[in-house]
C-alpha cells in the first residue's frame, strides 16, 4: 500500500443506460470522480440513484441490457472498459474486490467457508498456495474481521449473518486488492452488530491503508466511515468534498435537505425540512438539473441548463453542480427554532 | 450422519411392513374368500390343496393369517407359484430378480449422468432454437406411450435396420451346450462391473484431493483407463465371453429404451434447476471473484441445482419401475416386471404378491440410497 | 380497495368478478407468451371436437351398424377369389399375395378366402378397419371421450383430496401432519404401475375405478406434500392468526383462507395428473388388464392379439393411430401444464 498519493480508481464522464421493454434507463449521467490511493470515499443517494450501477460497472459486472454509452473507468491508469473479458476477469478480486448488500446470502451453502476464501487465492495469486499457506492467511484475514480462526472449516448456515459478513470482508481482502468496493455492506444486520462492523472496516482501512469505496443510502454509516463523499442523485453527482465539509456545510439543496430531514439530538432544535415530490423517472428525466422539480431554490435556469460538476467558491476541494450554491447555507435559518 | 442413516434404515422397516400390510388387505378385499382364489385353481392337485390350506392358514381367523402372512414374507416364505407348480415364489424371483436390477440400474444411472450434463451444458447456450428443440425432445420422451414407442423401436432397429436383436433374452442357440447358466453369467457382469465401478469411484474421489489440474486429470483419466481396460481384459479372456457378450448384445435395446424415457424428464429438470440457480447471490459472487465461467458453471451452478434433481429421483424412482415392467415385457426379457405381468394375467396370486412386494421392497431400498445421498450432498440437511 | 375503474362500489360478487376477469386476462397474456403452451392447448382442443364429435355423427352421419366403436363392423369380411399371376387388385390377387394373406399352398387357380379386414383407410372408412372390421376412426375418437372423462375424474379426485390433506397438515400441523406426511411418503414409494396391475387382477377394473384409484393413489402422495408446502406459506400469513382470533372454527379458516390459496397450484397439478391417468390406462389397457369398452390402449391391444403389431408399415393405420393419439394428448396436457406453471410460478419465467 502506498502513502495517499496518485488516484486508484477514477471514474470519468461514465454515461450508463439501461434497455427495457418501456424504454431507455439513464442509470448514471456523466459521473467523474477519482480515488486516491490509500483514501475511502462514500457514495450516499436515494435508491435507485445509480450507486450500485457505477459499482458493477467498475467490475464490469452489469446485466446485458446495460450499455455504458460514454467515458473511462481507470485502475491505476488503466483504462477497464477497453479490456477483453479474460483480461478483466483476472483483474477481478486480484485487483477490484467487492464486498455486496447482503453479503451473507454470498456463500455457497454446499463448501465450506474456508473452501471458497482458498477458491478466490488459488486462481488469483501468483501461485497457488498449498493448504497449510492458505490456512495461515485466512487465520490472519479472520484476526483483522476478529473471528475465530475455526470458523474456516464451517459451512455457511452454521455461522449467524454477522458473522458472515465479516468472512466476506476477509474474503475481499484475500488477494490484497488495490481498491475494495463496499455496497451498503452492514443493511441487513441489526444496529449493533452494523456498528461493530463499520468500526472493523475503518480500522482495517486506516491499517492497510487500502482505497475504499463505501455506497450507502444510509448517511449516518457514510459519515462514519468515508472521508470523502459523494453525493449522488437520480444518476448525476451533484455533490463531492471531504465529509466534514460536506457535512456542515453542504452546498447543494438536496445535500441540505438530506441532511435536514434527519434530526439531531445534540444539535440545536430544528424544525424538519422533509423532501417533497419523488425521486424522478429515469426513462423521462427532467431537463437541465435533474433535481429541480423538487428543489426549493430553482429557478427557470435549473430547467433547461445543467449545471456542471464546479469547486465551491471559497473551498476548492468541495465541488457541487448548483446553479445557486451560494444560496444553500442561508436555508440554515429557515429551519432554526425560535 | 450414521444416526441418521440408521434412523432412515427404522423408517423405511416401518414402511415396509405398512406396505406388506396394505398388500394383505388388498388380497383379503377381493370379492370372493381368498381360500376360492389360492385353492380353487383346478391345476393343484387335492393332496396339495389339503397342504396349501393347512399351511397358509386359509381356515383360520384374520389376526392369525395375517401373522402368519407376516412371518411367512420375513422369511422367505413367498409361497409356491400355481403357473409354475410346484416351484416357489421365491426361487423364481430369485432368478428373475438380478436381470430386473440390472435394467433398472443401468437406465437409471444412465439417465441420470447423460441427463444431468445434457441439462447443464444447455442452459449455458441459450439459443431460441436450440431451446424448443431440446424442450420438445424432453417432453416428448417423458411423456410418450411407452409399450407404443418400445414397439416402434423394436421395428426400427430389429426388423428394419436388423441392428439388434427382440424379443428374447439371448440366443438359445448359442447357449445350448454352455456351461454357465444365464443367471451365472449375469451374475458375473453385474459383478465384475460394480467393482470396476466403484474402483472408479474410488480414484475420482481421491482425485479430488489432489492439487495440480494437471496431475488431477492425468490421476482420473489414468484410474479410468485401468478399471475399463481391467474389466476388458477380464472378460476378454473369460471362458464366459460369448455369452456374456451374447447377453450385452441382447441388453442394449432395452437398456436404450428404457434410458430414453428417463432421460427426457432428467434433462428438464436439470435444466430449470441450473435456470434457478444461476439466479442466486453465489454465482454473482463467484463471477466477481473472477473465476472462469467453467469453474462457475460446473462447481458452483451444477452442484447446487443437482439437488432437486436428486429429490426428483425419489419421484422417478416409481416410474423407472413401472417403465422396467413395460420395457421387460415387450422385449419379453425375463425380469421380476415380466413375472408380475404374466403372473396377473395367469391369476397366479402368489407369484403376483410375491413380485409386488419384492418390487416395493427394492423401491424401498431405492429410496433409502437417495435419501443418503442427498444428505451427503446437501450440508444443511445434516443438521436435522 | 380500487378498481381500474374508481372506487368499490356495488356488491362484492360484481368486485370479485372484475378482479377474476383481470387476473384471468394477465395470466391469460402470460401463458399464451409460451409457444409449447399455446401449441398443447391446441391439440386439446382438436382432440376435444373428437370426443364432441363422435356422438354427434353416430347420431347422424355414421350407421349404427357398421361405425359403432365396439360392435360394429363391416360386412365384407372375407371375399372369395382366384388366385392368378396378375396383379390387378380388383379382382384377381396374385400368387405371392394369397399366399401371404390366405393360403401357403395357393397355386394359380386355386380360390382362396382372403380376409379383408382389417382393411386399409379408405373413402368409407378414413383410416380404415380393425381386424374385427371396425372403423378405427370411430374408435379413435370415442377414445378421446374415454380418456377425457378418465382424465377428468382422476385429476378431480386427485385435486379434491391433495388440497384437503396439504392444508389440514399444514394448519394442524404436528402429529396430523407427520402421519399425512408419512403417508405420503409410502404412497410415493410403491410402484404405482405394479400396484395397479396387481390391482387389476384382484378386481375387475373399469373406468370409473381406474379414475378413483389414479386419484388416490397421486392425492394423497407427491401431489399432497407440494400441496402442503404452500399451505404452508399460507397458515403463516396474519390473516390466518386474524380470522382464528376472530373466532373462525378450523373448518372455516381450512376451507375459506387456506383453500383458495393453494387451489392455483392445485389446478396445475390437475393438468398434470391427466398427463399421468392417460398414459397409465392406455399402458393397463393394452396388456388386456382393464374392463373398458374402448380406449387406445384397447386398440392397440385388439391389434396385438390378432398378430397384427410388428408387420410394419403395411397395416400403419392399426399401429400408429392409437399409439400416436396417447402421446400427442399427453404431451398436450404436460404442455399446457408447464406453460401454466410459468404463470403459476413466476420465477420459471425468462426475462
Amino acid at each position: 500500500m502506498v502513502a495517499k498519493g496518485g488516484p486508484a480508481l477514477e471514474i470519468d464522464g461514465l454515461v450508463l443506460r439501461y434497455r427495457t421493454r418501456s424504454g431507455e434507463v439513464s442509470a448514471v449521467e456523466d459521473v467523474s470522480f477519482a480515488l486516491r490511493s490509500g483514501e475511502a470515499l462514500g457514495l450516499v443517494g436515494e435508491s435507485g440513484c445509480g450507486k450500485t450501477s457505477i459499482a458493477l460497472a467498475v467490475l464490469r459486472l452489469l446485466p446485458d441490457n446495460a450499455q455504458i454509452a460514454s467515458g473511462e473507468i481507470r485502475l491505476e491508469g488503466e483504462n477497464l472498459l477497453t479490456l477483453g473479458e479474460e483480461e478483466m476477469r483476472q483483474r477481478r478480486w486480484r485487483d477490484i474486490a467487492m464486498v455486496f448488500q447482503g453479503a451473507m446470502n454470498s456463500w455457497n451453502p454446499v463448501y465450506r467457508i474456508g473452501a471458497q476464501i482458498k477458491e478466490a487465492m488459488d486462481f488469483h495469486w501468483p501461485q497457488r498456495p498449498s493448504d497449510a499457506r492458505a490456512r495461515e492467511r485466512i487465520a490472519e484475514l479472520f484476526a483483522l474481521v476478529n473471528l475465530e480462526p475455526s470458523l474456516m472449516d464451517r459451512y455457511p448456515h452454521e455461522l449467524s449473518g454477522g458473522m458472515r459478513q465479516r468472512a466476506v470482508i476477509a474474503m475481499a481482502l484475500s488477494c490484497d486488492p488495490k481498491v475494495i468496493i463496499a455496497d451498503e455492506p452492514t443493511t441487513a444486520l441489526d444496529v449493533i452488530v452494523q456498528d461493530r462492523i463499520l468500526k472493523s472496516l475503518k480500522r482495517i482501512q486506516r491499517d492497510l491503508r487500502m482505497s475504499v469505496i463505501y455506497i450507502s443510502h444510509d448517511i449516518a454509516v457514510i459519515a462514519e466511515v468515508s472521508e470523502q463523499i459523494g453525493v449522488m442523485y437520480a444518476g448525476k453527482l451533484v455533490e463531492l468534498g471531504p465529509t466534514p465539509a460536506v457535512f456542515s456545510r453542504p452546498r447543494h439543496p438536496y445535500t441540505w435537505l438530506l441532511f435536514s430531514s434527519t434530526p439531531s439530538i445534540t444539535g440545536p432544535r430544528r424544525k424538519l425540512q422533509p423532501l417533497q415530490g419523488e425521486p424522478p423517472n429515469l426513462l423521462d428525466p427532467p431537463t437541465g438539473c435533474r433535481f429541480h422539480p423538487r428543489c426549493p431554490l430553482a429557478t427557470a435556469r435549473c430547467t433547461t441548463q445543467t449545471p456542471p460538476l464546479a469547486p465551491v467558491t471559497g473551498a476548492t476541494d468541495q465541488q457541487v453542480a448548483c446553479w445557486h450554491s451560494d444560496r444553500v447555507p442561508a436555508l440554515d435559518s429557515l429551519v432554526l427554532a425560535p | 450422519m450414521a444416526r441418521f442413516v440408521a434412523r432412515r434404515c427404522a423408517q423405511m422397516g416401518v414402511l415396509f411392513v405398512v406396505f406388506l400390510s396394505l398388500l394383505f388387505v388388498l388380497m383379503n378385499a377381493q370379492p370372493g374368500s381368498i381360500s376360492d382364489q389360492y385353492i380353487g385353481d383346478p391345476n393343484i392337485p387335492p393332496e396339495a390343496r389339503q397342504m396349501i390350506a393347512e399351511r397358509l392358514g386359509l381356515d383360520r381367523p384374520l389376526p392369525e393369517r395375517y401373522a402368519a402372512y407376516m412371518r411367512n414374507f420375513f422369511t422367505g416364505n413367498l409361497g409356491v407359484s400355481f403357473s409354475e407348480y410346484p416351484r416357489p415364489v421365491l426361487d423364481i424371483l430369485a432368478e428373475r430378480f438380478p436381470r430386473t436390477l440390472f435394467l433398472f440400474l443401468s437406465a437409471t444411472l444412465l439417465a441420470y449422468w447423460v441427463g444431468f450434463r445434457a441439462g447443464k451444458l444447455l442452459v449455458w447456450r441459450r439459443g431460441k432454437t436450440a431451446e424448443h428443440t431440446v424442450n420438445v425432445v424432453g417432453i416428448v420422451l417423458g411423456t410418450v406411450f411407452e409399450p407404443w414407442f418400445y414397439l416402434m423401436m423394436i421395428y426400427l432397429f430389429s426388423f428394419m435396420l436388423g441392428w439388434f436383436p427382440a424379443g428374447r433374452l439371448i440366443e438359445n442357440a448359442l447357449w445350448f451346450d454352455a456351461g454357465f447358466s444365464v443367471n451365472q453369467v449375469f451374475l458375473r457382469l453385474l459383478l465384475t462391473t460394480g467393482v470396476a465401478g466403484a474402483a472408479v469411484a474410488a480414484v475420482l474421489t481421491a482425485a479430488c484431493a489432489v492439487g495440480q489440474p494437471r496431475a488431477r486429470s492425468a490421476l482420473r483419466g489414468g484410474g479410468v483407463a485401468l478399471a475399463g481396460g481391467g474389466l476388458l481384459a477380464y472378460w476378454l479372456a473369460s471362458p464366459m465371453r460369448p455369452y456374456a457378450a451374447d447377453l450385452v448384445w441382447h441388453a442394449i435395446l432395452p437398456v436404450t429404451c428404457l434410458t430414453l424415457v428417463a432421460f427426457g424428464g432428467v434433462m428438464l429438470l436439470m435444466r430449470s434447476s441450473m435456470l434457478e440457480t444461476l439466479r442466486e447471490d453465489y454465482i454473482f459472487t463467484a463471477r466477481a471473484k473472477g473465476l472462469p465461467e467453467r469453474v462457475i458453471r460446473d462447481r458452483h451452478a451444477a452442484r447446487n441445482a443437482m439437488l432437486p434433481i436428486v429429490t426428483s429421483l425419489v419421484f422417478s424412482l416409481a416410474g423407472v419401475l413401472g417403465g422396467g415392467i413395460i420395457v421387460e415385457s415387450v422385449f419379453s426379457w425375463p425380469g421380476m416386471g415380466q413375472a408380475l405381468l404374466e403372473a396377473v394375467v395367469l391369476e397366479d396370486i402368489p407369484l403376483a404378491v410375491g413380485a409386488l412386494g419384492l418390487l416395493g421392497a427394492l423401491a424401498l431400498v431405492a429410496h433409502l440410497v437417495v435419501d443418503i445421498l442427498y444428505t451427503y450432498l446437501d450440508p444443511r440437511m445434516r443438521v436435522r | 380497495m380500487t378498481t381500474s375503474t374508481g372506487t368499490l362500489t356495488g356488491p362484492l360478487w360484481r368486485t370479485r368478478v372484475k378482479l377474476a376477469a383481470t387476473a384471468s386476462a394477465s395470466n391469460w397474456r402470460l401463458f399464451s407468451q409460451s409457444l409449447l403452451g399455446r401449441f398443447g392447448l391446441v391439440i386439446i382442443g382438436v382432440f376435444a371436437l373428437m370426443a364432441l364429435a363422435h356422438p354427434l355423427l353416430m347420431g347422424t352421419v355414421w350407421d349404427k351398424r357398421i361405425y359403432d366403436p365396439v360392435v360394429g363392423y363391416d360386412a365384407v369380411a372375407s371375399e372369395q377369389v382366384i388366385v392368378e399371376r396378375v396383379t390387378d387388385p380388383t379382382t384377381q390377387i396374385d400368387l405371392d399375395t394369397a399366399r401371404l394373406r390366405g393360403d401357403i399352398d395357393a397355386q394359380v387357380g386355386d380360390v382362396v378366402t382372403q380376409l379383408l379386414q382389417p382393411a386399409p383407410p379408405s373413402r368409407a372408412h378414413l383410416l380404415g378397419t380393425d381386424p374385427l372390421g371396425r372403423d378405427v376412426l370411430s374408435q379413435l375418437m370415442a377414445s378421446a371421450r374415454a380418456a377425457f372423462a378418465l382424465g377428468a375424474l382422476a385429476a378431480l379426485v386427485t385435486v379434491v383430496i391433495a388440497t384437503i390433506i396439504g392444508s389440514v397438515a399444514a394448519y394442524f400441523g404436528g402429529i396430523t401432519d407427520g402421519a399425512l406426511m408419512r403417508f405420503a411418503d409410502l404412497v410415493i414409494l410403491i410402484p404405482s404401475l405394479s400396484l395397479l396391475i396387481v390391482l387389476s387382477g384382484f378386481f375387475t377394473l373399469g373406468l370409473l375405478h381406474l379414475g378413483i384409484v389414479i386419484g388416490l393413489l397421486s392425492g394423497f402422495g407427491g401431489t399432497a406434500i407440494v400441496l402442503k408446502s404452500q399451505a404452508l406459506t399460507v397458515t403463516v400469513k396474519p390473516f390466518v392468526d386474524a380470522a382464528r382470533v376472530a373466532g373462525g372454527g378450523h373448518a372455516h379458516i381450512v376451507f375459506r383462507h387456506i383453500v383458495p390459496n393453494v387451489l392455483p397450484l392445485s389446478l396445475l397439478y390437475m393438468v398434470f395428473t391427466v398427463t399421468g391417468a392417460i398414459t397409465t390406462e392406455a399402458v393397463l389397457s393394452f396388456f388386456g388388464l382393464l374392463n373398458v369398452p374402448m380406449s387406445w390402449g384397447i386398440m392397440l391391444n385388439t391389434t396385438q392379439i390378432n398378430g397384427y403389431l410388428l408387420r410394419g408399415i403395411d397395416y400403419w393405420w392399426l399401429v400408429i393411430p392409437p399409439g400416436l393419439a396417447v402421446t400427442l394428448l399427453a404431451t398436450a396436457f404436460f404442455l399446457v401444464g408447464r406453460a401454466m406453471d410459468e404463470v403459476v410460478n413466476p420465477r420459471l419465467r425468462s426475462r
